[in-house]
């Protein structure tokens, strides 16, 4: 029992995780290898805020809010700048970025592991069915959800949510509608870089922020992103639950075999199925 | 921009003797480098050559395939941990822990391109990373075979030819050679006939499809061709360090090695080698100067793929061509 | 294309690379300079032992004002960042390049011996601070490998020991860091708690680093008559470990104990005040009162700010060891044979942790002390003593030539059950007298 609740903090992370990383696919068509990198920075920024003003939630909106900041300026700055060097290149130019930011997060934050102190009356155990529970595994349950239907609200029930379903399907004829199409991406950016550094704080509270973690956490997004389908919001959901219940039933029974049996489902959907369980093919 | 598909290189003959000459004055130079260099010197050029042959694999499967895989790393080490596991663990001597090292390489890399060689461009890319990924956390987490992160030691050198390898002049000529061998290889596969389709194949796989080619199992043949250089250098990288662990697959170097094939020039023959040897020598510069080797990298690797994506070579070749549409023609050289 | 414009390029990339190299190599050997190679890690999981041996040390050094002999003394840090790959490459650059007399530091038992490794042959005296792997100093022990810290069974076979003897414990539940020096701290544990009258210690293993627990804890068993869990590692590992378990409501259902390491400082700050009362054993406690200690705790506070732990005190015994070796020897280090018998020669006895001595295979024999996690009146966290053990030596209380005849601590050995162990090793002529704290 203990174990599928695991399972399931384990899938509400991976989840807002990838909703950020298939929002920037699905939108732009850039894989963004710098997600990793921005959960980090998020997590550390979250970390020193927090340090400094000791208000948890000022943490969280800080850590999203600055690296969406940064997702901004490094969108209009240089992803613009090689649209036309086509997919690759962007890709390439996102890891490069990985790099940067990850090294400048070691010579800020230094090598030893950190941990946010998430505020004590989130965090106090819970008594269910007569065991007790971390009581911020469920906070961060739900705030999966609320990000869920938060961002289900936002793409099919708002007319920008519109605008942006109608540009990935058709980018020349929505923006000669007039609608600025540009805005549009940076925006997604933004918020598909805000839902990582959110990421980052919510996981360096219930885990640890250290170096090397952006690389773990880019593996783990890439995988849930792929495997419900590069641009699908459900399918990452549901790709989220499952390879959430899949780590931590491995990490009880075969902890040695952990890791492959989450890049296990990735190697052979895209093998089988590239387009994932929900997603278009591209 | 299309490449034509001629190999890289065609020497104009009036350049012909100067470019040997040159070539050849390099060559005295690294092959009489022990006898004027420092022991350091002499490890990091070693250390460059075996990177190089990672660089060579990496480059094949780009330069020759326009195919980006982050898989080469997994062969780079299964070497090793073969020689560790037979070799320094079971002592089975020379050359069977070697051999069978290559052998699971070879087989390895064939159920991989299996899978991979259905897949183009962006797909081909994650997929490799999955593999690539899965590879590694075999590596990390299996410790009753490969102590996951403790990685394997004491791995020896075997005596060869009658030379003691431990001596570290020694290993770099054998080094040298054995590259050199290896470029040659390199070489006549790229000006073959093989080489020729696989750029084919590059441009456009559907016509090379249609001419009759078999694109997948050529795919696949180049794939295991690229695994097997990295998988030579993994073998000098193991003699040399004398332990592998789970970083030698790691991604981080998986990146490094792709930023370094891309610095030098990607579709150039020469390219990886030479981005090799800045890359390690700037190791070495840079970890003097600051412990923020990765940001640099990182930084030089943003400007060469805004400003120059054909590397070094590729922006000298530019530089050329514009001398060239400037002067006269007709001109003497 | 052009041949010769590349060959160009490459000419003189070689070339510049080859001029600049002997400029790179920095001061050689300078008669004038004794150069120490401090190898550790500054990052990665157990980074805050990389800082507090860096700690100690530097206090050594500056107690000396950074010569000996009129000769000055030059430090080179170099980072490996736990990875042995690494700790290799930049032992091979300290030896080549820097030239370095003698190379310390060493945070890792897997670290220590590849380093160890590729030190073979190369004739510089070895000196590691905390790295504990027992083979370093037994079976592939080396006459310049000198070690005046510890095994990781040293004090973990006391540990057992007194568990089993004094506390009547008869069953543990270990989880564990899957690398060799947990293993050694398990094989010593398993020995001194078999021996003393337990009879089953059973061991997990998880691969490093893990930062979620609560699978692992969820599958403790509570219901076979476990008297105890053992942590079995440290770092940011252990800090989690503890962290979690007391999340889950743990130490009220089954008492914790730690490894060697679990428990120390600063790791200990981040753990949650749940844990009071927690034993572990190690060579150092947090409230230690002799002289010795006394002078040399407060230094350390006054220089840095916060007490000193058993990584920082180490690196500070081991770099006054090799000082005064290199007075003894008023200076000249080029007789690397003879800076090795130097410090061997060197007298530890006023160590601040306790009497120290090296033993035949040049590891150390010292006092363990047994302790439990204890809050003070300002509400922090801190080891207090409860037992002490003299005159420990790396083979516990067992010959030398048998206990070395024995496989090697690994995963599965030795046995965890008292029905496998061998029976010359449940035995011994003379085991542990242990007398109170502070005796």
């Amino acid at each position: 029992m203990i174990i599928m609740l695991n399972g399931l903090t384990q899938g509400a992370l991976f989840f807002i995780l990838g909703s950020g990383l298939t929002l920037a696919f699905g939108v732009m068509r850039i894989v963004n290898m710098s997600h990793g990198a921005f959960y980090l920075l998020g997590g550390y920024l979250g970390f020193s805020v927090l340090q400094h003003t000791g208000s948890w939630t000022l943490a969280v909106l800080a850590g999203g809010g600055f690296v969406a900041l940064l997702g901004l300026l490094l969108e209009r700055g240089l992803l613009e700048r090689i649209q036309a060097g086509g997919d690759l290149s962007q890709t390439l130019l996102t890891i490069a970025f990985s790099m940067i930011i990850a090294d400048l997060c070691l010579a800020t934050w230094g090598g030893h592991p950190l941990s946010i102190r998430a505020p004590a009356a989130l965090s106090s155990p819970v008594r269910l069915f007569g065991f007790l529970y971390p009581g911020f595994r469920f906070v961060l349950m739900l705030t999966a959800v609320v990000i869920a239907f938060g961002l289900w609200f936002l793409l099919f029930r708002t007319r920008l949510g519109m605008a942006v379903r109608a540009s990935v399907d058709d980018r020349e004829t929505v923006s000669a509608l007039g609608i600025r199409i540009d805005t549009i991406y940076s925006l997604m950016f933004m918020l598909s870089a805000f839902l990582g550094g959110v990421a980052g704080v919510l996981g360096g509270s219930y885990l640890q922020l250290s170096p090397g973690e952006d690389i773990t956490i880019l593996t783990y997004s890439l995988v849930v992103v792929i495997v419900g389908g590069l641009g699908s919001l459900l399918g990452t959901l549901i790709s989220a639950l499952v390879l959430g219940q899949i780590l931590s039933f491995s990490l009880a029974f075969v902890p040695e075999m952990s890791m492959f049996l989450v890049f296990a489902p990735m190697a052979l959907m895209l093998a089988i199925r590239p387009q994932g369980l929900f997603g278009r093919r591209f | 921009m299309i490449q034509s598909t001629r190999s890289a290189w065609r020497p104009e003959r009036a350049e012909h003797r100067f470019g040997w000459s040159l070539g050849a004055l390099v060559f005295i130079l690294m092959v009489t480098l022990p006898w004027y260099a420092d022991a350091y010197t002499i490890t990091t050029y070693t250390r460059s050559i075996y990177f190089g042959f990672l660089a060579l694999s990496v480059a094949l499967l780009l330069g020759q395939g326009g195919m980006i895989s982050l898989t080469q790393t997994i062969f780079f080490g299964m070497t090793g941990y073969v020689i560790g596991l037979l070799g320094a663990e079971r002592g089975i001597a020379f050359p069977w822990p070697e051999l069978a090292g290559l052998l699971l390489v070879v087989v390895v890399a064939f159920l991989f391109a299996l899978v991979l060689m259905r897949t183009y461009g962006l797909v081909f890319l994650m997929l490799s990373l999955a593999l690539g990924q899965i590879g590694w956390s075999f590596a990390r987490q299996n410790t009753s075979l490969l102590h996951g992160w403790a990685g394997m030691r004491g791995i020896k050198p075997p005596e060869l030819f009658g030379l003691d390898l431990s001596v570290s002049s020694h290993f770099y000529w054998l080094s040298l050679a054995v590259f050199c061998g290896a470029l040659w290889v390199l070489w006549r596969i790229v000006e073959s006939r093989f080489g020729l389709v696989i750029r084919g194949i590059r441009e456009n796989p559907r016509r090379m499809s249609a001419l009759g080619y078999h694109v997948f199992w050529q795919r696949v043949a180049i794939f295991v061709v690229a695994a097997l250089f990295a998988a030579v250098g993994g073998i000098l990288a193991a003699w040399s360090s004398g332990i592998v662990t789970p970083s030698t697959l790691h991604l981080n170097r998986m990146i490094w090695v792709l930023l370094v094939v891309i610095l030098g020039g990607a579709r150039y023959f020469w390219g990886p080698v030479l981005g090799t040897v800045i890359a390690v020598w700037l190791d070495v510069v840079i970890s003097q100067l600051t412990p923020r080797y990765n940001t640099v990298i990182g930084i030089i690797f943003v400007l060469v793929i805004l400003m120059a994506p054909n590397g070094l070579l590729g922006l000298w070749d530019s530089l050329q061509a514009r001398r060239r549409r400037n002067r006269p023609p007709g001109s003497a050289l | 294309m052009k041949y010769q414009k590349v060959g160009a390029a490459l000419a003189s990339f070689a070339l510049a690379g080859l001029l600049s190299a002997p400029g790179l190599a920095l001061a050689a050997d300078d008669g004038d300079t004794v150069t120490i190679g401090l190898l550790s890690a500054f990052t990665g999981p157990f980074a805050s032992f990389g800082q507090l041996q860096k700690e100690g040390a530097v206090l050594a050094l500056e107690e000396y004002g950074n010569q000996v002999a009129g000769k000055k003394i030059e430090v080179i840090y170099a980072d490996d960042q736990l990875d042995n790959e690494l700790a290799v490459a930049k032992a091979k650059q300290l030896v080549e390049q820097d030239k370095v007399d003698i190379i310390t530091g060493l945070v890792s038992g897997d670290e220590g011996l590849s380093v160890g490794d590729y030190m073979k042959g190369k004739n510089i005296p070895i000196v590691p601070m905390y790295a504990a792997s027992e083979d370093m100093t037994m079976r592939e022990g080396d006459p310049y490998i000198i070690r005046p810290t510890w095994t990781g069974a040293q004090p973990m076979d006391v540990f057992g020991y007194w568990l089993a003897q004094d506390k009547g414990y008869k069953k543990i539940y270990m989880i564990g860091e899957d690398y060799s020096y947990p293993y050694n701290q398990a094989g010593g544990f398993k020995r001194g708690f078999l021996r003393g009258g337990g009879e089953e210690v059973t061991t997990v293993w998880h691969p490093v680093p893990t930062s979620d627990y609560s699978s692992l804890i969820a599958s403790i068993p509570l219901d076979q008559g476990y008297d105890a869990v053992l942590y079995n590692g440290a770092g940011s590992d252990a800090v989690a470990f503890v962290k979690q378990f007391v999340e889950f409501g743990m130490q009220d259902q089954i008492p914790l104990l730690g490894q060697s390491n679990t428990f120390e400082k600063p790791d200990l700050d981040s753990m949650p005040a749940e844990i009071v009362g927690s034993y572990s054993a190690h060579l150092t406690t947090d409230d230690l009162d002799t002289p010795n200690w006394n002078t040399f705790h407060d230094a350390f506070e006054k220089r840095w700010g916060h007490g000193p732990t058993a990584a920082s005190e180490f690196a500070y015994g081991s770099m006054k060891m090799i000082l005064r070796a290199i007075e003894a020897l008023d200076g000249d280090v080029s007789d690397k044979a003879a800076l090795a018998k130097a410090m061997l020669a060197v007298d530890l006895s006023d160590e601040p942790r306790g009497p120290v001595s090296l033993d035949d295979h040049n590891a150390a024999v010292q006092n363990v002390y047994i302790r439990e996690v204890a809050q003070n009146d300002q509400g922090e966290l801190y080891n207090k003593g409860l037992f002490t053990a003299k005159g420990v030596s790396q083979f516990g209380p067992y010959d030398p030539a048998l206990y070395m005849s024995q496989p090697a601590d690994s995963r599965s050995e030795p046995a965890g059950k008292r029905a496998d162990m061998p029976a010359a090793m449940l035995t011994v002529e003379q085991d542990y007298e242990l007398v109170p704290f502070g005796q």
